[in-house]
């Protein structure tokens, strides 16, 4: 790491996005190049004397073969038959600003490769704790060869007051009539700052689900970018967003269609309280010859208080004839007939707004693709609305 | 054990009740009829506590408490049930699960331990079994793609495991076979104890075919306008809701 002097570094975190550039206006990264600049005068600091615990938790409640990359160090490479784990000690050279900081700052990169099918899911966890401020980079590389067959949990969280900003590079290359399970967790502490950016290749008649569960974190921005450039894809990927005061969480999502047939379908929902702010950007590219593409994209969002923000925008570009696509995006509040249908069976408003909010929330874990996630995940996300719903002073009465 | 005395009470502009009294006491059936937009619905949404309608004169009484004080969960805890005259779906939540929160928090306000989770299916099941339930029934989501049938029997399921001491059920025969109306009216007329009782709330006499009523009360522009025994519903049926009026006004 380092290969770069620290003038230089500081250029390069001098040009990460800003809210003119049109895909960052909802979202300001000064904080980010804020706590990049002032870490790059300090270097790391110590770190956190809970974060063996916090991975020891982590990887003992979910069931998978894991992989640890803590601080940005990669802490072990577990032995899985059929897969190939090696550490890299750089990035490519990144095609996008924050590609580049990620790879002028990165210290360990990981390289999976799977052959075959794979039962047990691979996890993959992404972890900072430090005393101080601390800056973090992740790079991982997922290829599933043709007709193999992975799951892959991607866990990201962070422990601490400290500032801190974890930027994460993932790429993952499906492989023809391969099948590839996804799910990301994000549990950040609510005062960090995260960038991730995923580009997913999906190859000839190859499957790719996923679901991303956005349940902590202070700003959180995620690309998922998926490039479907091959006849008979399938392609599914959902999301869910919590997020309670101050917090701010913003989904792009991009899927080029250069080829059909394929399928791309995608759900987010999220669910607001307080003064916070979400945006779901989710842009389909249909090209031109990609005849038979069946692109479906939704989102649908629940507002439990009057100052929390949602941007919503399903972006289309169709450039072909022989196509399927559709949208919807919701934005409501809890339905008044049904908190009172619940409150007159005795329960209180509270636990009405948590039973309902839960349900909203539920339908994007049930269809969560790694079956080992998801008692974690509703573990999570039951903790997450619990205080959300409690914390808050502000609802519509 | 209810003493409704000149209720007035309004949605938005629109006055709906208008010096309403009844008095209901332990172990009594009462039917309240009357045509549409007579202020059936209003009465029962008013007692559960819906926050829409605005209680502007007038008292109920509860127990010796003033009802008006109270959330509608309090109410509900402290043993009115509402039967819903359009149940809600609520998909994503289970109705095992809201059957039993609805228990414990009465439980709980009552002073009493959580319910047993074994003995609460094995009443669950019970109670199924006399309303023609399907067990199945209790792993769907709350009446998420439930009949109309369906429904009314979920909510006659919900009151039979929330054995309430006051219970309204508004509208509770509409648009339901004969099959289901004998079993919904089964699952009441069980129900039916010298401590509870019951305010039916219909606008067709079929319904007291089965249950029979104590007292019947004719409402009409949100006033009761005559109050008889079982009889007074023969005789609507027979001559019609015009009759009464003419005869209250005459």
């Amino acid at each position: 790491m380092k290969r770069c002097t620290t003038d230089e570094l500081q250029a390069i975190v001098g040009r990460m996005p800003t809210t003119r550039d049109e895909d960052w206006k909802y979202t300001d990264l000064t904080r980010a190049r804020d706590i990049s600049s002032r870490w790059l005068t300090m270097g790391d600091g110590t770190p956190s004397s809970v974060l063996d615990e916090e991975i020891q938790r982590i990887t003992e409640s979910v069931e998978a073969s894991w992989l640890v990359v803590a601080n940005g160090e990669i802490r072990n490479l577990a032995t899985v038959s059929g897969v190939t784990v090696d550490k890299l000690d750089e990035a490519p050279a990144g095609h996008h600003a924050l590609a580049e900081l990620n790879a002028a700052l990165l210290k360990e990169g990981l390289r999976i490769v799977v052959e075959g099918t794979i039962d047990k899911p691979i996890g993959i966890l992404v972890i900072d704790g430090t005393e101080d401020t601390s800056v973090s980079q992740a790079y991982i590389e997922v290829a599933l060869a043709n007709h193999s067959t992975a799951s892959v949990i991607e866990y990201h969280a962070s422990l601490g007051d400290a500032d801190q900003y974890a930027n994460t590079v993932v790429s993952l290359v499906v492989g023809d009539g391969a099948t590839a399970n996804h799910v990301r967790v994000q549990n950040r502490a609510r005062n960090h700052v995260q960038t991730g950016r995923t580009d997913i290749s999906v190859g000839k008649d190859a499957n790719f689900r996923s679901a991303g569960f956005d349940l902590g974190g202070g700003l959180i921005r995620n690309d998922i970018v998926i490039n479907i450039s091959n006849a008979g894809a399938d392609v599914s990927f959902d999301g869910l967003y919590l997020a309670g005061e101050g917090q701010h969480i913003d989904n792009h999502t991009r899927v080029d269609h250069r080829v059909g047939p394929a399928i791309s379908k995608q759900e987010y929902r999220g669910i607001l309280n307080g003064k916070c702010r979400c945006i779901w950007n989710g842009k389909a590219i249909v090209h031109e010859g990609a005849d038979g593409t069946d692109a479906d994209q939704a989102n649908h969002n629940l507002l439990l208080s009057d100052k929390a923000e949602i941007d919503a925008k399903p972006e289309l570009e169709i450039y072909t004839d022989d196509v399927k696509c559709s949208h919807g995006t919701t934005v409501g509040q809890l339905d008044e007939t049904s908190l009172f249908y619940l409150r007159s069976r005795g329960l209180d408003r509270e636990h009405a707004t948590q039973i309902l909010t839960h349900a909203f929330a539920a339908g994007i874990v049930a269809r969560a693709p790694v079956e080992a996630a998801k008692e974690e995940i509703t573990r999570l996300m039951e903790a997450r609305l619990a205080r959300m719903i409690q914390t808050d002073d502000n609802f519509s009465s | 054990m209810l003493e409704i005395n000149n209720l007035k009470s309004r949605i938005g502009d629109t006055e709906i009740l208008r010096g309403l009294s009844l008095s209901v006491n332990p172990g009594e059936v009462h039917a309240i009829m009357g045509p549409n937009g007579s202020g059936k619905s209003t009465l029962a949404q008013v007692v559960a506590g819906h926050q829409d309608y605005e209680v502007t004169g007038g008292s109920v009484t509860y127990k010796g408490q003033d009802l008006l004080e109270l959330e509608p969960e309090e109410r509900a805890r402290e043993g009115i049930f509402l039967g819903f005259q359009y149940p809600v779906e609520i998909p994503g939540v289970n109705n095992a699960y809201l059957l039993k929160a609805a228990l414990n928090a009465k439980r709980k306000h009552a002073g009493l331990d959580e319910i047993d989770a074994f003995e609460f299916l094995k009443t669950a099941r019970e109670k199924m079994a006399t309303l023609d339930m399907d067990p199945k029934f209790l792993n769907r989501g709350v009446n998420e793609g439930f009949s109309g049938g369906e429904k009314k029997r979920n909510e006659i399921l919900q009151m039979a495991m929330l054995e309430p001491e006051l219970a309204i059920l508004d509208e509770t025969d509409s648009g339901l076979d004969i099959d289901a109306l004998k079993a919904v009216a089964n699952g009441v007329n069980s129900l039916r104890n010298p401590d509870r009782a019951i305010v039916l709330v219909t606008h067709y006499q079929r319904l007291l075919d089965y249950i029979e009523p104590d007292f019947v009360h004719v409402l009409s522009e949100g006033q009761i306008i005559k109050s008889g025994d079982k009889s007074l519903a023969l005789e609507l049926e027979e001559k019609g809701y015009d009759w009464v009026r003419e005869a209250a006004s005459a």
